[in-house]
């Protein structure tokens, strides 16, 4: 079974964000990691690779940095990394077009990815993905397993958690999922050091990266939070706690 | 979720000049670290215990004998030894002590003077960690002064017999096996001793007041009777365990930095929180004075131990290059700690800041593995060619 997990690089989150001309600045993010939610995925995928003997495909799309992030996918055991070469794309729907014709390429049976990047928060590469391949899609997934031909995920309900049977090609996009993360060992990143990335180009890949109807007008930081208010002695503890209840909403 | 990635001081980037694999071990090493070491250290420093599943997450992570080849062991540069004993020591030297016993006390024997039967037997079961292994050379008399040592082997035809008694032994009470170093017919030679032969005993010594989460212990022989295949037949003399001395010390000029740079962070962190005088004492003059200067030192140390790393990959080194490495960076990393004691003020003696255990376990570091003094020895014979260590013939 080809199991495509789909890998974003994100910037870390220690890492500084800087905005230079109303856009954010990539050039000052110091590191870059892959997607918090996209490691569920991958550990999703190592699993379900360990549990039928499948092959785990690595694909990413971005601009060259990206390939550190194939490489430590590689120390935790993906067996095919693939990179697709793109810079300064925006728009989620050429991202799917791509990461589609790519999964497609490689005839995955079922493709894992995070239920959304840690910068953007699109939360649309799971569903769009699935909708251009024709494939089934689950989101919020913590689990999945695979046995007499079907996967069995786990996903919240709104009373609680829900069992979703699916068979057939399957696009699941992960929450926190309930495993650990795997540590790579020394191993594993000697190995990962040695394995080859595919490049694939657009062109390659048969997608047309025309216009887009997506236009940033700009970017900003969060607002500076509001300056806290201190109060000193008891007789102010009536008040605080009003404050609290009222409108901190904290009791 | 991982916990936040550590971001370490580095000021010259000195760490871009590691290869890309040098730094993926870096950082398997660096967040083990921060999720499973700084949290429980200090509970572990209090227990006055190693946690056993520090020795089993080291023998997965496969870091083991780091710089050694082959029979299931790492095979990974020195550099990269040297930057797995700095992360490692970012939690604890007595952690830190741990894997350099193991790698360059324990292992680097069997695998430099070891008989291929020895190398099959043990390299792969320590580099597992399921093995651990410890080095037995000082002596309650004989600490800098090796040479004189008492233990002594006999040859009894079919079996050797020891009999003396080590001290200061890292790792001897939850050891497989030591590291011997004993004098057969007046020659020092090394033997492979198992914890289960008879006439052997290694209990621990307790009270320590420094390294508190490494096991230190004494190794008895009492008539310990070994197999004449436990003798390691490829070096005579002294060569043997200084050969070791050499690897571990080398480690140890790397892992100073370690602690030196947790001091560094949590001082910093804390003298731009602290207020007195209505300003954080991060804003006065004198306290910037013992920041600049701790980061001038760490970043020197750091391009020492880099460059000694390379000239150990590239072979060309001699021993000195590694006294004034080991020397220099504990010196730094102790005096480091001293002030970022200093800049805590009453805080820093406690056990929520890392500032007091690093300062006591450098204590240790300072004298092991060739005291300060003996390393300007060293140096001092090789600028004057005169020896100093004795006096006179």
């Amino acid at each position: 079974m080809n199991i495509s997990v789909l890998l974003k690089q994100v910037p870390d989150t220690t890492a500084k964000i800087s905005i230079s001309n109303g856009k954010v600045d990539e050039d000052s993010v110091s590191k870059w990691s892959m997607s918090p939610y996209d490691e569920y995925a991958l550990e999703a995928g190592l699993q379900l690779k360990e549990a039928t003997g499948g092959n785990l495909i690595a694909i990413t799309c971005g601009p060259e940095r990206t390939k550190k992030m194939l490489t430590d996918a590689a120390a935790v055991g993906a067996d095919t990394l693939v990179h697709i070469p793109i810079e300064g794309v925006k728009d989620n729907t050429h991202v799917q077009k791509l990461l589609a014709a790519a999964v497609e390429r490689f005839d995955s049976s079922v493709i894992l990815c995070g239920k959304q990047a840690a910068d953007t928060n699109g939360g649309s590469t799971g569903p769009g993905v699935a909708e251009l391949i024709g494939a089934a899609c689950v989101t919020l997934v913590s689990e999945v397993n695979f046995s007499d031909g079907k996967f069995t995920t786990i996903r919240p309900s709104n009373s609680g958690i829900e069992k979703v049977m699916v068979d057939g090609l399957s696009v699941f996009a992960f929450d926190k999922g309930s495993s650990e993360l795997r540590r790579p060992n020394v191993r594993g990143i000697m190995m990962a050091k040695k394995k080859p990335i595919e490049s694939i180009s657009s062109d390659d890949l048969g997608v047309a990266l025309d216009s887009s109807s997506l236009i940033i007008n700009s970017q900003s930081p969060p607002p500076e939070k509001p300056a806290g208010q201190k109060f000193e002695g008891a007789e102010h503890v009536g008040e605080v706690v009003l404050k609290l209840r009222n409108e901190a909403n904290v009791i | 979720m991982r916990i936040m990635a550590y971001e370490a001081l580095d000021f010259y980037d000195v760490d871009s000049l590691l290869t890309e694999e040098e730094r993926m071990v870096r950082d398997m090493v660096r967040d083990w670290v921060d999720e499973e070491v700084i949290p429980k250290i200090e509970i572990a420093c209090r227990e006055g215990v190693f946690p056993d599943e520090w020795r089993v997450a080291l023998g997965e992570m496969g870091v083991l004998g780091a710089p050694l080849k082959g029979y299931d062991c790492p095979g990974l540069s020195y550099t990269a030894y040297g930057v797995i004993c700095r992360e490692l020591e970012r939690g604890d030297s007595g952690l830190r002590s741990f894997a350099s016993v193991q790698g360059s006390l324990a292992m680097y024997p069997i695998w430099d003077f070891g008989s291929e039967e020895q190398k099959n037997k043990y390299l792969p079961k320590m580099a597992s960690g399921d093995w651990i292994g410890c080095f037995g050379l000082t002596e309650p008399d004989y600490g800098s002064n090796p040479g004189d040592m008492i233990t002594k082997a006999e040859d009894m035809g079919d079996h050797y017999l020891l009999n003396g008694a080590k001290m200061w032994i890292t790792n001897g009470t939850i050891a497989e096996l030591a590291i011997v170093w004993a004098k057969l017919d007046g020659v020092i030679r090394g033997f492979i001793v198992e914890k289960n032969d008879p006439g052997f005993s290694a209990p621990e010594m307790k009270g320590k007041h420094s390294l508190k989460a490494s096991v230190t212990s004494e190794l008895v022989f009492q008539d310990c009777k070994i197999p004449k295949d436990r003798i390691l037949p490829g070096v005579k003399g002294l060569r043997g365990p200084f050969s070791c001395l050499n690897n571990a010390r080398y480690g140890i000029s790397w892992g100073a930095l370690g602690s030196a740079q947790a001091c560094f962070d949590s001082a910093k962190d804390y003298a731009m929180s602290r207020i007195q005088f209505d300003h954080p004492i991060a804003s006065y003059q004198l306290v910037q004075n013992k920041l600049s200067w701790m980061l001038r030192e760490i970043t020197k140390g750091q391009l020492l131990a880099y460059h000694l790393g390379q000239k150990k990959d590239s072979g060309d080194w001699i021993p000195e290059h590694i006294s004034l490495a080991k020397m220099n960076n504990v010196d730094i990393a102790l005096e480091i700690a001293r002030v970022a004691r200093d800049i805590h003020g009453a805080n820093g003696i406690l056990d929520e800041y890392p500032i007091m255990r690093h300062m006591a376990n450098l204590e240790s570091v300072k004298t092991y593995e060739g005291t300060h003094d003996i390393h300007n020895l060293i140096l001092g014979r090789y600028i004057t060619g005169i020896q100093a260590f004795t006096r006179g013939a």
